[in-house]
């Protein structure tokens, strides 16, 4: 399936990707525009205003994502709290990893401006996490 | 170093009901973005900035407002230069403001009267805002970070027996 979302992607895009990717849609493809108005047609949009995946009330398109597909999984339910402080910096969780999370990927976005670049890198920098995460909630 | 980009938000926001043009304003400001006109607010770009600012246009745009984005850089190193330090001009106020309050901390604590850690932490949370929108590392950054450690020191020590304090520090 091809998903489709804005260029220039940050904490909240990058974590959505790892998770289609990892718990979605494993033959995932996806595409990144400048404006909405250059969406491929007939992609499934996210983290876009007015999608269906995207921030709804307090949430992060993350999680969104783990509402919208029901995935109950407790670290993905902590990785989305850091996510969250990541993205909308209101310190809501108080996570502390957000703030590494923040510069780490901010800085990869900086020196990888390609997002399908950035997204390989990025999808094991989730991967990592989801391990440190799992072993502490064994 | 390549030289940074820069995102500009040009808006304008009807007076009336006030609260859009507050919200809007408050949310700048905790960006850390600098005003280089009324309704210009400038911030250095990166995936983040950007993303703010969009949401910002949005959100002008849904009260009745007009709003553009702009991408650029200044014609020349002087200028940009300028604009680097009013950046961290901004910040000086915050910065003074922590390190005072750090220095009353530090002051209570050597006293020996307690001195809550509520509002230690309180000062840290507020630095690491504060950080986070310090786009150029203002030089109080580091001022602030030494004010915060004698007063978490110094409130350390007067917890009691020296005991404490090496225990934390064993393996």
């Amino acid at each position: 399936m091809l998903w489709a979302t804005r260029r220039g992607c940050h904490v909240d895009r990058t974590a959505c990707i790892w998770l289609i990717r990892r718990f979605i849609d494993p033959e995932a493809s996806f595409a990144f525009f400048g404006d909405p108005a250059e969406a491929p047609e007939g992609a499934e949009l996210f983290d876009v205003v007015g999608a269906r995946l995207s921030h709804r009330g307090e949430d992060c398109s993350f999680e969104t994502f783990l509402k919208d597909y029901e995935l109950e999984d407790r670290v993905l339910r902590e990785i989305a709290e850091i996510v969250h402080d990541a993205d909308l910096m209101d310190e809501k969780y108080a996570r502390p990893e957000s703030e590494g999370l923040d510069a780490i990927v901010r800085g990869m976005q900086l020196s990888l401006p390609d997002d399908h670049t950035l997204a390989g890198h990025t999808d094991t920098l989730y991967d990592g996490l989801y391990a440190y995460l799992r072993r502490e909630t064994l | 170093m390549e030289r940074p980009h820069w995102v500009l938000l040009v808006y304008r926001i009807p007076r009336e009901p006030s609260r859009h043009r507050v919200a809007v304003w408050r949310k700048l400001r905790d960006l850390g973005a600098l005003y280089l006109k009324d309704g210009v607010a400038a911030l250095p770009e990166d995936a983040v900035t950007r993303e703010q600012l969009e949401w910002l246009q949005l959100r002008v745009r849904e009260a009745g407002g007009e709003a553009t984005l702009w991408e650029g850089r200044p014609g020349t190193v002087a200028e940009e230069a300028e604009l680097v330090e009013a950046f961290r001009h901004l910040r000086e106020e915050a910065y003074r403001a922590i390190i005072a309050g750090a220095e009353r901390l530090r002051r209570k604590a050597r006293l020996g009267a307690r001195a809550p850690l509520e509002q230690l932490g309180k000062l840290e949370r507020e630095f690491r805002a504060e950080r986070r929108r310090d786009y150029f590392r203002s030089p109080l950054r580091g001022e602030t970070a030494q004010a915060l450690k004698a007063a978490r020191e110094a409130m350390r020590e007067g917890e009691g027996p020296a005991g404490t304090v090496g225990a934390e520090g064993k393996p």
